[in-house]
């Protein structure tokens, strides 16, 4: 809304640390708002939901016994969710007042949990995956109660050269943003792709070369993914186009070709977490240097070139997510410090003064009519007297227009309650409402609704002789 | 979501700069009956002619009392069930705006009390005194639950944004403080003007904050930068007392020492709409929008009335008589269309002023 006040400039990437929280994490992750952050602790199975605007730690969700391994929030930002090494998923629900917030659910599982996510559209979906390498899809509505592992199927034609073989772990499971699919990478570099509402295996992809996946990440629009892998390269995809699943369970066997390849050919570093920009146009990848805190930039918008490397300093980075609306990142150390990047706008003292623009370059100034004329031809004195009049003549009239031109412009009508943009959910891509898998996870919906405020928990006060 | 959240009205300069009971204006009410009485509905005033748009027909519902010394705000609770009132005598009066009823006092505060500020779960209210503090109050228990210690000078005025995590001040030293509210500490502290900042709005993202000050300049801030982004100067004469977003954030409402309330497109600077026939060039009077029926804008003024323009049109649509004293605080009903104005010395009144219509606009009991 203020865009242009605050920034008059294009909006473009983070460049500068603006704050740095410490807050003793191992990774953060915004908010869909981008109002808070959620940080996982180091080690001890705790985490904190931070808010931004007071760059304080609001509601601590204590409950797991080892440390989380992975946060996702709903649409709406009500609900938490928490993976951890303690075998648990938790839900927790920030709309109660109280602190810890109160758990929706716990749901136990017979391995350490490696992650888990919410389905975008419902957050009583969830897409679990398990240190084992195996991931199941967990309906927590009434009437698709359940859980489901999803199975890599073989072709049958092979089948029996694959009988012997294990298959491989899933090493990295997630929604893509339409909800309508789950992407897992495998251990043996495949991108497998399940419908999510009959859990059917609908594509292999094989990523050549790739080498383990250790990391997804989609465009809000879900038209292009990037993959980050064991080979230190990270990929960009176009979105291939999947059929509906059909009774026969057929599926994609395709090699998906990348548009794009970025690495670091000088130290061949190898990367710990990739995140898009909003808008889809920049992508951010965090070097796992052990010495120090950069964090790569692309321009997508333009080829795909390297665009900077920002310098957090000399705590090894360890995780990176850029903010869901705002050039903005949140970068943690491992150190535990929660670094929130951004474009900082230059002061200009001239808004201190009113009625006064500044301005970057010279302008020629458009002298007035008659503004330096010399009237030739007179005494000085007269010709002082008639440039007065001729000012005091025209300064007259302007004066009656002006107010007339004034009361004018105030009959124009404005508005002062409606423009507001709406905080629109970006976060739910819009799709054909009557695509049976949207009817799906749209059925029994979920109580994450817009609008809802987390309540303003007072701390105790403690008195310090103030 | 709710538009009026924060709506503001400040104060006349109470500890300040407080002249009183020079004002040769005689009241030309007769003796009024003290008290919960309900007095005939005041005579419309005649207002300039105009077209043939709607009009508010505001009557007189409730008069409270209770305040000794002069009120210096009157705020409606967001959910609109409350109004609070602040004055000179330490005192936060919590009232039903429906049965015009005390529910509760408010004390603790040891000098006058210049603005008050409800969070947007009508949970809590701030208060900005004279003692220098501000203090956060459970209005349920009648407690304090922070006390923010940190001006060096009067506080003057005080607003929550709208998630309340936050809170904006603005002291007689000319700073504006940001304070996390769940801690009750200071986050930061913007030297904004050179004399008493008069009013403090968050726009409704909080982004943005408009201060105003008795140095005449209306300042715009980047609230999590703390940049001053934008100076509005209004002249000489128009010393700028009482500013706020409107409830779209698009525009800045001012008013004026001399005698105008201003409209401006803060991007452009340029003011849209003035607003005159009131008279303010002495205290610090609050205006406010009215937006549950038609738009109005509304303020006190210093000839003891309340006027009500047509937001579009900028003409007098009605003049609520009553008050015996400057009326320098007004607030609008979050819901209905209702109007509380509280009045200084020796007035000591609030009055609250209900619009049945012609839409026939139920009014809750």
């Amino acid at each position: 809304m203020n865009g242009s006040l605050i920034n008059p400039f294009t909006i473009t990437h983070p460049t500068a640390v603006q704050t740095s929280l410490q807050a003793g994490a191992s990774f953060a992750k915004f908010d869909p708002s981008g109002k808070y952050v959620v940080a996982a602790g180091k080690g001890d199975g705790s985490a904190a939901v931070w808010d931004l605007s007071t760059r304080a730690a609001v509601r601590w969700l204590e409950g797991h016994v080892k440390s989380v391994t992975s946060v996702d929030w709903s649409r709406n930002s009500r609900y938490v969710l928490t993976s951890s090494k303690d075998w648990n998923i938790s839900v927790w629900d920030l709309a109660s007042d109280l602190d810890s917030p109160q758990r929706r659910d716990v749901i136990r599982f017979d391995a350490p949990v490696q992650s888990a996510s919410f389905h975008p559209r419902n957050c009583r979906i969830l897409l679990v995956l398990l240190a084992t390498g195996e991931a199941y899809i967990v309906d927590q509505r009434k009437k698709y109660r359940g859980r489901v592992e999803l199975l890599e199927v073989f072709d049958d034609s092979d089948d029996e050269a694959q009988m012997g073989r294990a298959r491989s772990a899933m090493t990295v499971a997630q929604f893509e943003p339409s909800g309508k699919h789950a992407f897992i990478g495998t251990s043996s570099g495949s991108i497998l792709v399940f419908n999510a509402r009959t859990k059917t295996m609908v594509a292999r992809h094989k990523i050549t070369g790739a080498g383990a996946m250790k990391g997804l990440d989609f465009t809000k629009n879900g038209r292009r993914f990037v993959t980050n892998s064991s080979d230190r390269t990270i990929r960009q995809f176009q979105m291939p186009t999947y059929p509906p699943p059909n009774a026969e369970r057929e599926f994609i066997e395709q090699e998906l070709d990348p548009t794009h390849r970025f690495n670091d050919p000088i130290n061949k570093i190898a990367w710990h977490a990739v995140s898009y920009s909003p808008d889809g146009e920049w992508l951010s990848g965090g070097a796992a240097d052990p010495a120090a805190h950069k964090i790569y930039i692309w321009d997508i918008s333009n080829d795909g070139q390297f665009a900077s490397a920002l310098d957090g300093g000399r705590e090894p980075l360890v995780h990176v997510h850029w903010h869901p609306r705002k050039s903005s990142i949140a970068s943690t150390t491992n150190q535990g410090n929660i670094l929130i990047w951004h474009c900082p706008t230059p002061e200009r003292w001239g808004a201190f003064a009113g009625g006064f623009e500044e301005v970057d370059e010279n302008v020629v100034y458009e002298e007035k009519e008659d503004e330096f004329d010399i009237v030739s031809g007179l005494t000085p004195f007269v010709s002082w007297v008639f440039a007065l009049e001729c000012v005091g003549g025209t300064g007259e009239e302007d004066e009656s227009e002006l107010a007339m031109r004034k009361k004018k412009q105030e009959d124009e009508e404005v508005d002062v309650m409606g423009g507001v943009m709406e905080e629109e959910d970006a976060n739910v891509i819009s799709m054909d409402v009557d695509d049976e898998d949207v009817e799906w996870a749209d059925d029994e919906p979920d109580d994450d609704l817009k609008g809802w405020k987390m309540p303003i928990v007072m701390e105790d006060e403690f008195e310090d002789g103030l | 979501m709710d538009p009026l959240e924060g709506m503001d009205s400040t104060t006349d300069d109470d500890a300040a700069s407080q002249t009183t009971e020079d004002d040769p204006q005689v009241p030309e009410n007769h003796a009024q009956p003290p008290a919960s009485a309900q007095p005939p509905p005041p005579p419309q005033a005649p207002p300039p002619t105009t077209s043939s748009r709607e009009k508010p027909h505001y009557e007189l519902r409730h008069t409270l009392r209770g305040h000794t010394q002069s009120i210096s705000a009157v705020k409606f609770s967001p959910d609109g069930t409350l109004l609070a009132s602040c004055a000179a005598d330490n005192v936060i009066k919590i009232w039903s705006p429906f049965t015009g009823e005390l529910i509760r006092n408010l004390s603790g505060h040891t000098k006058g009390l210049s603005d008050i500020a409800w969070s947007a779960d009508a949970v809590y209210l701030a208060s900005a005194s004279d003692d220098t503090s501000i203090r956060i109050w459970d209005v349920d228990s009648g407690l304090t639950t922070k006390h923010l210690r940190g001006h060096s000078s009067f506080v003057f005025c005080v607003n929550y944004n709208t998630a309340s995590n936050l809170l904006v001040s603005g002291g007689c030293e000319g700073d504006v403080r940001i304070w996390n509210v769940a801690k009750g500490k200071c986050m930061k502290t913007l030297h904004a003007h050179l004399d008493y900042v008069t009013a403090v709005h968050f726009n409704r993202d909080a982004t943005l904050i408009v201060s105003c000050s008795l140095d005449g300049l209306i300042r715009i801030w980047n609230t999590t930068s703390g940049q001053c982004l934008k100076t509005l100067a209004e002249g000489h004469d128009a010393i700028c007392q009482h500013v706020q977003f409107s409830p779209n954030s698009k525009y800045i409402l001012s008013t004026a020492h001399d005698s105008a309330i201003r409209l401006w497109d803060y991007h452009t600077s340029r003011c849209l709409k003035t607003y005159v026939g009131h008279r303010n060039d002495k205290y610090c009077i609050a205006a406010c929008f009215s937006v549950t029926g038609g738009k109005w804008i509304v303020s006190g003024s210093e000839d003891n009335k309340v006027y009500l323009w047509d937001l579009q049109s900028r003409e007098v649509v009605q003049v609520l008589e009553g008050h015996e004293g400057v009326v320098v605080a007004v607030a609008t009903h979050p819901i209905q269309n209702m109007i509380a104005s509280g009045s200084i010395e020796s007035d000591l009144s609030i009055r609250i002023w209900t619009d049945r219509g012609s839409l026939a606009v139920p009014s809750t009991a």
